[in-house]
C-alpha cells in the first residue's frame, strides 16, 4: 500500500497476474469448458461470418484473374473428356464387376460404413505457432475428440476440442500432429509428421522400400487414431542417408489448409486408445 | 466508457485476426515475398489484438490498461488452442511494461511505438510457446522463429501506426465526451471530491 492508500501498482499487477493464473488453472482442469463455450458462441459467429466473407472476395478475385485462363484450359478439358469417355465405359464394367464379387464376398469397404457431418470453417488459430481451426460443430451435432476430419480431397485433421456448437482441429501439418501411413503402391508403412514449414514429412520409412515421386500416401490405421485409406497427400521428394535407420519423405497435401472452407467430421469412428498395453507392457 | 468500449473492439479485433487476417496476410507474403525472401512459405501472424491493447495503454490509465489486456487475452485465447488467460497473462505485462515506459518518457514518440511493437511481439510469441511446451507440445525453435516469429514482427511493424492512428483517433473522441459532459456534472463531481 502507498502512504496516500491507495494500492501500488506492483500489488495490481500482482492481482491481474494471480487473477489470469488462476483462470489459466482452471482452464487446463477443464472447469471452465461450459462457460468457455457459452463465451465463445458470439465470437464464433463473428469469425465465420468474416471467414466466409473473406474466402468468397477471395474466390471472386481469383476468378477474375483466371478468366482467360479458364477458357483456354476448358477447351483442353472438353478434347480430354472426350477420349475418356471410353475409358470410362470400361471403367464401369470393371466396377459392377467388383460390386457383384464385393456382394459375393459378404465384404464392405470401411469408407461405405462411415458417418460424415459437414461442417463450416469459422476461424483459424490466431497464435501462428499452432495450425488449427475452428469448425462450427460441437458435442450437441455428436462431434467428439479425437474423431477423424477429412475434406474430398484427404485428411484435414483430427478434433481435440469441443465445445456446444464448435470444435477445434488439430491439422495434419501442425508440428504436434503424427498420423500412421502407407504409401499406396508399395505398401510401406511410416508416420506423418507436421513441420514448422508447413509440409508433411512421412519419417520411419524402412531403407529397403523403394519410394517414388508422385507415390500416393494414405492413412494405415495402426495406432487406432484415424481409420485407414484416407488419402494424406503425395510424396514429392525422398530423403536417404546411409547412415540413419529409416529414410524419409516429403508429402504435399491436396489440401491448402490456408483457404478450408468445409470439411467433413467422421462422426461414425472412435479412436482406440492402445495405451493401455504399453503400460501392462512397461508393468 | 472505455472500459466497456474494449469488450466489442477487442472481440472484433480477435475475429478479424483469426478469419480475413490469415487470407490478407497470405496475399501480403505473395505479393512481398518477391522483395524479401524472410516472407516467402512463412506463417506469420498479425496480432491485432496485441496491438491495439498494446497502443491504447500508452495514452490509458493502468486500470484501463489492464482491463483492456485482460479482456482481449480471453478474447485471443477463446479462439485459440491456449487455455483461457494464457494471453491476458501476457498482454497484463506487456502493459505494465509500456505503462511504465510511456510515463517515463517526456515525449512518446513513434519510434519508441515501434521499439515496443517489437519487444512486445517478441515477449507475446515466447510465452505463447512456453505455454504450448507446458501443455506437452514441441517446437522446432529455429523454425519457429524463422516462420513464425520474424514474419509477425515485420507485419506488427507495419500495422503499428494505422492502428495507433485509429486507437488515438478514438481516445481523443472519448476524451471530448467526457470534457462536453453538462456543467453542473462536473460541479457535482467536484463537490464530491472535495468533500
Amino acid at each position: 500500500m502507498r502512504s496516500d492508500g491507495r494500492p501500488s501498482r506492483f500489488l495490481f499487477l500482482a492481482l491481474m497476474l494471480g487473477l489470469c493464473g488462476g483462470l489459466m488453472l482452471l482452464a487446463i482442469a477443464g472447469v471452465l469448458t461450459p462457460a468457455e463455450s457459452i463465451a465463445a458462441a458470439p465470437l464464433h459467429g463473428v469469425s465465420g461470418a468474416l471467414n466466409r466473407l473473406s474466402l468468397t472476395l477471395n474466390r471472386a478475385f481469383e476468378e477474375l484473374n483466371s478468366l482467360g485462363q479458364l477458357r483456354e484450359r476448358i477447351a483442353v478439358l472438353e478434347e480430354q473428356l472426350a477420349s475418356r469417355q471410353i475409358e470410362l465405359i470400361q471403367l464401369r464394367e470393371a466396377a459392377s464387376d467388383y460390386d457383384r464379387l464385393v456382394g459375393l464376398l459378404s465384404y464392405t469397404t470401411a469408407l461405405e460404413n462411415q458417418e460424415f457431418l459437414t461442417a463450416d470453417v469459422i476461424a483459424f488459430d490466431p497464435s501462428g505457432i499452432a495450425r488449427s481451426v475452428i469448425i462450427n460443430r460441437g458435442s450437441r451435432d455428436g462431434v467428439a475428440v479425437g474423431m477423424p476430419v477429412v475434406t474430398d480431397l484427404g485428411l484435414v485433421g483430427r478434433i481435440v476440442r469441443v465445445s456446444a456448437n464448435a470444435a477445434q482441429v488439430q491439422l495434419i501439418n501442425d508440428e504436434n500432429s503424427s498420423v500412421s501411413a502407407r504409401l499406396q503402391t508399395t505398401r510401406a508403412e511410416g508416420s506423418i509428421i507436421g513441420q514448422a514449414s508447413g509440409v508433411l514429412r512421412m519419417t520411419f520409412i524402412d531403407l529397403d522400400e523403394n519410394i517414388t515421386q508422385g507415390d500416393l500416401v494414405i492413412t494405415s490405421g495402426l495406432g487406432g487414431n484415424f481409420p485407414p485409406d484416407i488419402v494424406v497427400g503425395q510424396v514429392t521428394s525422398i530423403r536417404q542417408f546411409e547412415f540413419e535407420l529409416f529414410q524419409e519423405a516429403e508429402v504435399r497435401s491436396l489440401i491448402d489448409f490456408d483457404i478450408l472452407e468445409f470439411v467433413l467430421v467422421i462422426t461414425s469412428f472412435q479412436p482406440i486408445d492402445i495405451s493401455v498395453f504399453d503400460q501392462s507392457e512397461g508393468s | 466508457m472505455g472500459r466497456y468500449l474494449s469488450i466489442p473492439i477487442l472481440s472484433l479485433a480477435a475475429a478479424l485476426s483469426a478469419s480475413i487476417m490469415p487470407q490478407m496476410i497470405e496475399f501480403a507474403a505473395a505479393v512481398l515475398g518477391s522483395f524479401t525472401p524472410i516472407l516467402e512459405n512463412t506463417r506469420g501472424q498479425i496480432s491485432l489484438v496485441l496491438l491495439v491493447v498494446m497502443t491504447w495503454s500508452v495514452r490509458s490509465s493502468l486500470t484501463d490498461s489492464f482491463v483492456w489486456a485482460f479482456v482481449g487475452g480471453i478474447a485471443m485465447d477463446l479462439l485459440s488452442i491456449l487455455p483461457l488467460g494464457a494471453s491476458s497473462f501476457a498482454l497484463v505485462l506487456i502493459v505494465f511494461a509500456v505503462h511504465i515506459v510511456s510515463h517515463q518518457l517526456y515525449q512518446v514518440r513513434i519510434v519508441s511505438i515501434l521499439v515496443m511493437t517489437v519487444l512486445s511481439t517478441f515477449f507475446l510469441q515466447f510465452f505463447t510457446w512456453q505455454i504450448l511446451v507446458l501443455l506437452g507440445n514441441s517446437y522446432d525453435i529455429p523454425a519457429l522463429i524463422r516462420l513464425v516469429l520474424m514474419p509477425t514482427i515485420v507485419y506488427n511493424l507495419a500495422a503499428t501506426l494505422p492502428v495507433y492512428s485509429f486507437v488515438r483517433w478514438m481516445q481523443k473522441r472519448l476524451e471530448g465526451r467526457l470534457q462536453s459532459v453538462p456543467s453542473t456534472l462536473t460541479q457535482e463531481a467536484g463537490a464530491r471530491t472535495s468533500l
